[in-house]
């Protein structure tokens, strides 16, 4: 009951300290929105413009190629220069050009070897992602497209050789059958970015830096334990009737229930602002968060725990918490860093707690489909608070 | 002393590594007393204070507060005493009485208790009006009243104050200790620790001075003086004294001498203050003219200075 009411206590001071309200909800949203705008404008990528080159000679590929992409509505295609294109997305006007080279034509109609190339903005890296990876998916159809048609044309020909009049109006058939199976395959791979709602770039960095300032509001709250020793509060409360394991126990519950307050309030605040769709399972979304307010409040404590001083908490654990967050994707899109860099971000809290958000957002998923996150996470927490109680038990606070 | 003891402390020592902070430190307070631990910075008084508190184990030794061993059973000691420590041990944005509050749910007191508790420590230290504000709104002195009030909510058997007075103004310091005297004319028990001799003085039933982690004197301030045979003097300005009179002052238990000056005479006295009257009387039946009469008392200085070689703020002149 005591140590409730330290929890009760720490709660209502945190709560009435406005420098915890900023950092528990302005700079969260306030950097969302900064960044979301920054890389990715609007709120939801509506369309993704880019540029595309294609040689005066290969014009009915290039033609054909600029029909099939356009054809997409998530894209708006120009045409332009090589020299044009360049220029472009250096200067950041256009998130990616597409290079159509020579003889494209002939080497879809014989299958000698050619190469797209695809000029992407760095700064813009989410809309040039989209580019690239669409762009990849044309060229398997493509390459797909010139070996069954010119299979087919083989066979035809072995039968009865075709005129160049049916040559054209064959492969023209080919293209539609192409453009149809690219913009609605029969066999699809379900990614984030074939449907406009899932690209809202506010709701792949709202979670991330949710995560990051969730952090840094448990070290300030975890950091009360020095300044309860440094201003004498903590002297009187060895001097009262309870035990350390109260006091202990009340910070961190204390802790913990603003983590709550400060997840859930951001969930919902990402909703009503940027128009976050957290999913369609409010339960898996609410355990998600109730889960990661855990995995902060425990690594917070346990810093607090190892460090001196409130002031060693302070530089200790922000340090910490800013290597985490970039290595575990809070601060940036981790799933464009090399594979080792993403292999090392597992090991953080700030991965699996982005990587359960992102599959509530961007895959809908259950509270199956988070399993792992949560299991990592609840594992890695126990380890944290076990950590943490036996080095505050152990030596004076 | 006299009375039963509320505190016992037998031999207590505490060592940090190769330093001795308390070194097998013995004294007794008696229910109802106010008893001080007198001394410069680092003398031992804070971590006495802190063992009799149950914040910090003694390495070897005694102690029991209400006849309840401190080390043994320190929860229900615990309950018995009431700290106020150095520092202002409040919550700066809670209110008074937020702070006042919770500090009395850590020793468990019911609701509707604690808050006529509240209440009545609000009245007693006479800031029931600013009972919401919060307390970083406060002056020094207000801090301190709360801080005192936050160490008595559970009607504590015994009050131990560490130097409650550091660093505020003579008046703040002065309702301070007439509040700490109000409380002990309640009943209360006190242990008062302090580097300031006329706190001592104007406080203490009894007072124990400590230096390097040693208890050197114990004892009421004339009992110490008198053990280091310091003496008074009274010093008289009067016309008409004869050397009839003069015998008959040097004859007196309490004089160790008399000498005639100019303008009077100078008596040496053991206690100058309780032989002041019958000097008075004596001189005026006799028909001396008085003009002045001034009174030198020995003081608990004269007893540190004496016992360690040093005076009791030699440290602080040094720093400041």
């Amino acid at each position: 009951m005591r140590a409730l009411y330290i929890a009760l206590k720490d709660l209502k001071m945190r709560l009435r300290d406005r420098n915890t309200l900023v950092m528990m909800l302005l700079l969260p949203v306030g950097m969302t929105a900064i960044i979301g705008f920054a890389f990715g404008g609007e709120s939801g990528i509506s369309t993704v413009e880019f540029l595309l080159v294609a040689p005066e000679e290969g014009g009915f590929l290039a033609e054909a190629a600029a029909g099939l992409l356009s054809h997409h509505e998530l894209f708006d295609v120009e045409r332009a220069t090589e020299e044009e294109a360049r220029r472009a997305v250096a200067a950041g006007e256009k998130s990616a050009a597409v290079v159509i080279p020579e003889g494209l034509l002939d080497s879809v109609l014989t299958g000698a070897p050619a190469e797209v190339r695809v000029l992407l903005d760095p700064a813009s890296n989410i809309k040039a992602g989209i580019v690239q990876s669409m762009i990849e998916q044309f060229i398997s159809y493509l390459s797909a497209g010139s070996a069954v048609g010119r299979g087919v044309f083989e066979t035809l020909d072995r039968a009865e050789p075709l005129g160049d009049s049916e040559h054209l109006a064959l492969w023209g058939w080919m293209f539609m059958w192409m453009r149809d199976a690219w913009t609605e395959p029969p066999v699809s791979l379900d990614t984030s970015t074939t449907d406009t709602d899932d690209l809202n770039v506010h709701a792949y960095f709202a979670p991330g830096f949710a995560v990051l300032f969730l952090l840094f509001t448990m070290l300030a709250s975890a950091k009360t334990i020095h300044e309860e020793r440094e201003s004498g509060t903590y002297e009187r409360l060895m001097a009262a009737p309870l035990s350390k394991t109260s006091i202990i126990a009340g910070k961190m519950t204390g802790s913990y229930v603003l983590a709550a307050i400060q997840i859930l309030t951001l969930i919902a605040l990402g909703g009503l602002l940027f128009g976050i769709k957290w999913g369609s399972h409010p339960g898996a979304t609410i355990i998600m968060a109730l889960v990661t307010a855990a995995g902060a409040t425990s690594l917070a404590m346990l810093i607090a725990a190892a460090a001196r001083t409130g002031r060693q908490t302070d530089s200790v654990g922000t340090a910490i918490i800013l290597v985490m967050s970039l290595m575990g994707g809070s601060m940036w899109p981790i799933e464009q860093a090399p594979e080792a860099f993403q292999r090392f971000g597992r090991f953080t809290f700030n991965y699996w707690a982005h990587s359960g958000f992102k599959k509530l957002v961007f895959d809908d998923a259950g509270l199956a489909g988070i399993t792992q996150e949560i299991s990592i996470i609840c594992a890695m927490s126990a380890v944290f608070v076990v950590v943490a109680v036996l080095l505050l038990s152990r030596r004076r606070i | 002393m006299s009375g039963e003891p509320v505190i016992k402390v037998r031999n207590l020592v505490k060592r940090y590594g190769e330093l001795v902070a308390v070194n097998a430190v013995s004294f007794e307070v008696a229910k109802g007393e106010i008893f001080g631990l007198l001394g410069p910075n680092g003398a031992g008084k804070t971590t006495t204070i802190s063992i009799l508190s149950c914040i910090t184990p003694p390495t070897s030794g005694s102690a029991m507060v209400s006849g309840i061993d401190v080390v043994t059973d320190s929860l229900t000691a615990r309950s018995k005493i009431g700290v106020v420590p150095q520092e202002i041990a409040l919550y700066p944005t809670l209110s008074a009485r937020d702070n006042l509050m919770f500090w009395g749910r850590m020793y468990g007191l019911p609701d509707r208790t604690l808050t006529r508790r509240v209440d009545e420590l609000l009245s007693i230290v006479q800031l029931s009006d600013r009972a919401s504000s919060r307390i970083d709104t406060f002056s020094g002195g207000m801090k301190r009243r709360i801080n005192i009030a936050a160490g008595l909510l559970h009607r504590p058997d015994v009050l131990f104050l560490d130097e409650p007075t550091v660093g505020i103004d003579p008046q703040t310091r002065r309702n301070i200790l007439d509040l700490i005297k109000e409380l002990n004319a309640e009943g209360l028990t006190i242990l008062y620790t302090t580097h300031y001799l006329e706190e001592a003085e104007f406080l203490c039933d009894r007072v124990g001075i400590m230096d390097e982690g040693k208890m050197i004197a114990v004892g009421t301030r004339d009992e110490l003086t008198e053990s280091i045979g310091a003496t008074g003097v009274i010093a008289v300005r009067a016309d008409g004294l004869n050397d009839a009179l003069i015998d008959w002052l040097a004859a007196l238990p309490a004089v160790s001498k008399v000498a005639r000056s100019e303008d009077g005479l100078t008596l040496n006295v053991v206690r100058g203050a309780d032989l002041l009257p019958t000097v008075v009387e004596k001189l005026a039946g006799s028909g001396v003219d008085i003009h002045s009469l001034d009174v030198t008392v020995p003081n608990l200085e004269s007893v540190f200075l004496h016992l360690t070689g040093r005076r009791l703020d030699e440290e602080h002149d040094e720093k400041s």
